[in-house]
């Protein structure tokens, strides 16, 4: 099976629903378990989740042993608009 | 009777290309994405292309009492749209063949050689090849993933680009019925470009993307 690429922004929305759907706990999805479900390596994943916390798309929560990743209300948002507009493009058979 | 169906058409391509260019800009402006900036500059560039011929027509004869409408308004109209489709193109060619490159995509720009005979003629094969194109790559697009949304926009570039042939065609037949059933396919397509718009959320409010 050939490798699909993804965009940056194709990547940004794994994130978010990653940390919206299948965060383990309420605290959040920690940086290893988003490496795993995003399937991201761990420089390109920092320098993503600090622009999403900048941006406040994302929430930075902590716990004992690490930081944790949490999605917010703006992020919900962001999600939703992302995945219509990503329907869009895909209807053109184009990727955003 | 036959100017007001033809200026009509127009303008009514005019507000469906701006529509949709509206809506490729909202997703812009929440997404950042260079795929629905590319989408707004062609679907403004299709609809001023169908406002261009409207409005021209319309001020040649209401306002400066033309009995003769001027040809170069046409051409001008149907350049403007050719760049609409381009784009639309364009967006397939760097899918399919730069993947991978953020910076090749940005310094492709297009190598027409336009020879003196006939402009309209030129710019509509140019379309015409462009949406095939795009008709093209939008098949095999739902050959793999089955949407229906697809096969609409699929069948629209279709009907623009069989608008944009019996519109060349009609240059063999001037003045005759051809070059309505032209205007009216192409419009029709465009319509059909207007299926997926359903599925957008109607918001502008959010803007992450320049900082994304």
């Amino acid at each position: 099976m050939a490798a699909v690429y993804r965009t940056h922004m194709s990547i940004i929305g794994d994130i978010l629903s990653t940390t919206r759907d299948e965060a383990p706990d309420e605290s959040g999805a920690s940086v290893t378990y988003l490496i795993r479900k995003a399937n991201v390596s761990y420089g390109r994943l920092a320098k993503i989740l600090e622009t999403l916390v900048q941006q406040g798309l994302l929430e930075q929560t902590s716990s004992e042993r690490a930081c944790k990743y949490r999605i917010s209300s703006r992020g919900r948002e962001f999600l939703q608009a992302y995945r219509g507009f990503r329907e869009f493009a895909d209807s053109f058979g184009l990727r955003i | 009777m036959a100017f007001v169906f033809e200026t009509a058409l127009n303008l009514l391509g005019f507000v469906v290309g701006l529509a949709l260019g509206i809506f490729s800009y909202i997703g812009f402006k929440n997404t950042g994405s260079p795929t629905l900036f590319r989408l707004n500059i062609a679907f403004f560039s299709i609809g001023i292309g169908f406002g261009v011929v409207g409005f021209g027509y319309m001020i040649e004869s209401f306002i400066l009492n033309y009995s003769q409408l001027d040809g170069w308004i046409q051409t001008l109209g149907i350049g403007i749209q050719t760049i609409g489709y381009f784009f639309i193109a364009f967006s397939h060619g760097i899918k399919s063949f730069f993947p991978k490159s953020r910076y090749f995509k940005s310094i492709i720009f297009p190598l027409f050689i336009i020879p003196g005979n006939s402009i309209e003629h030129i710019i509509r094969s140019i379309s015409f090849i462009l949406l095939v194109y795009g008709t093209i790559e939008t098949i095999m697009s739902y050959m793999e993933n089955r949407k229906r949304s697809t096969i609409f926009v699929a069948a629209g570039l279709g009907l623009l680009a069989l608008g944009e042939f019996l519109g060349w065609y009609s240059i063999v037949f001037p003045k005759s019925v051809l070059y309505f059933i032209s205007l009216s396919t192409k419009i029709i397509g465009l319509g059909a470009l207007f299926i997926p718009i359903s599925q957008v959320p109607l918001r502008g409010g959010l803007k992450f993307g320049s900082s994304i």
